[in-house]
């Protein structure tokens, strides 16, 4: 199977350990994702003023030119999702065609068919099976208890998205059951990080991802997972400041999906980009025997 | 009913697509909120505050600056009102009269380096005029 593949500008900068994973494991997997030519920036957050129109021109013209390669798109950066599902649902709505004739016309590129936008998880998901991913583990992660965090972007606004159970989504913990780990259920599995109010309120980011990590400990979890990047800086790079404001503070390492996806597949340990992770996740995953 | 602030009140219902009105103040958007504890005024009592034709006190608060867009409210809502819209159109009236509340400058270069750009991108869309 080849999807039309939408990776974003996080994932070529400070997420490529994200991405270049999700590329190797796709590979093992038996699915590929040839990334579209010619794509631009999403626009990282969906405007919902309804006379400006202008910050959806980005998302229009991405959505139009990957029409034209193919019928789905697949994203793998939460907000990236989150922002292209919901203009391309905007630009169906039956409601809002005067906007979207506006917008089509002034990106001047023709949409050539009807596109869906889905997530990677969407793909192993409802394309692959945990079945068949089940059958690619060469390390299952036996012993590893994961608490998966799938935060706003994925499952709101549930009526657009619906991605999965907006209070108890469980595609992401099905995965990590299906390579072996144990999956963790916590309260704050979508419970806002904070997102980009780290820029401006640093202090406010801090005490949201703060919540969430307490909470993933209350339930004994040995490491977080999460598809945002932002999600994954906040919940990582912010615990540096947990821990100045608190010398007790435990601190929990934090991965990407798909660097426990590509462990468990049998992934080099260089592919896996470790090394960007704030919070080293080697010792924990070394004490369960995955990581020499 | 005539609001004192009538413009402004329909400005925002107008940029938010949310009806003022239909919020019949039950405070679920409030008990999800996850930066409540910083604002001073919280979800409900912006609303309330509309209702009651205050919206300078509302464009004047530090609440609607800090929404993360995190949606929770407007999917709690039995009565389908989005707060994060309303605060959305709340920071575009203050905005678009040239009041930023972010400034690109004051950022430290090592956070520049760190923190990922989509941050960036959605802190300036909110916050920048």
């Amino acid at each position: 199977m080849r999807y039309t593949y939408y990776p974003g500008c996080t994932l070529y900068t400070t997420a490529r350990s994200l991405n270049d994973c999700a590329l190797k494991v796709a590979e093992r997997i038996g699915f590929e994702l040839a990334e579209m030519p010619a794509w631009t920036c999403c626009g990282a957050i969906y405007n919902t003023n309804s006379d400006d129109l202008a910050a959806s021109v980005g998302p229009v013209r991405n959505l139009a030119r990957a029409s034209q390669l193919g019928d789905k798109l697949v994203t793998l950066c939460a907000a990236c999702y989150n922002v292209l599902k919901r203009t391309n649902t905007a630009l169906n709505d039956p409601e809002k065609q005067d906007v979207a004739k506006r917008l089509l016309d002034y990106v001047e590129e023709p949409f050539e068919r009807p596109i869906e936008v889905i997530h990677y998880l969407e793909v192993l998901r409802d394309d692959i099976g945990w079945d068949q991913i089940r059958g690619k583990v060469t390390r299952p992660l036996s012993g590893l208890k994961v608490a998966s965090y799938y935060g706003c972007l994925m499952v709101r606004p549930p009526k657009v998205l619906q991605f999965d159970d907006p209070t108890n989504p469980m595609c992401l913990d099905d995965l990590m059951a299906a390579i072996g780990a144990e999956p963790v259920q916590f309260d704050f599995k979508t419970k806002c990080c904070g997102g980009y109010l780290v820029v401006s309120q640093h202090d406010v980011a801090v005490k949201c991802s703060r919540r969430i990590i307490d909470n993933a400990a209350d339930y004994n979890a040995d490491v977080l997972v999460t598809t945002c990047p932002l999600c994954h800086y906040n919940l990582d790079a912010l615990q540096r400041d947990m821990k100045a404001e608190d010398p007790d503070f435990q601190p929990i390492p934090v991965l990407y999906f798909t660097q426990l996806l590509g462990l468990a597949t049998g992934l080099r340990k260089r592919e896996l980009a470790l090394d960007y992770n704030k919070i080293d996740p080697r010792p924990v995953l070394k004490k369960v025997g995955n990581v020499s | 009913m005539e609001y004192p602030d009538k413009t402004l009140i329909r400005q925002i219902e107008t940029l938010s697509g949310q009806g003022i009105s239909d919020c019949y103040q039950c405070g679920r958007c409030t008990s999800g909120c996850p930066v409540v504890d910083e604002m001073d005024l919280n979800p409900r009592q912006t609303i309330l505050l509309l209702q009651l034709g205050k919206a300078e006190e509302v464009l004047g608060s530090n609440g609607i600056w800090l929404c993360a867009s995190c949606m929770v409210c407007g999917t709690r809502c039995p009565c389908e009102v989005d707060y994060a819209r309303i605060a959305e159109a709340c920071r575009a009236i203050v905005l678009r009269a040239k009041n930023s509340k972010v400034d690109p400058d004051s950022i430290k270069d090592e956070n520049i380096e760190e923190i990922p750009q989509q941050a960036f991108v959605a802190s300036f869309r909110k916050f920048a005029g």
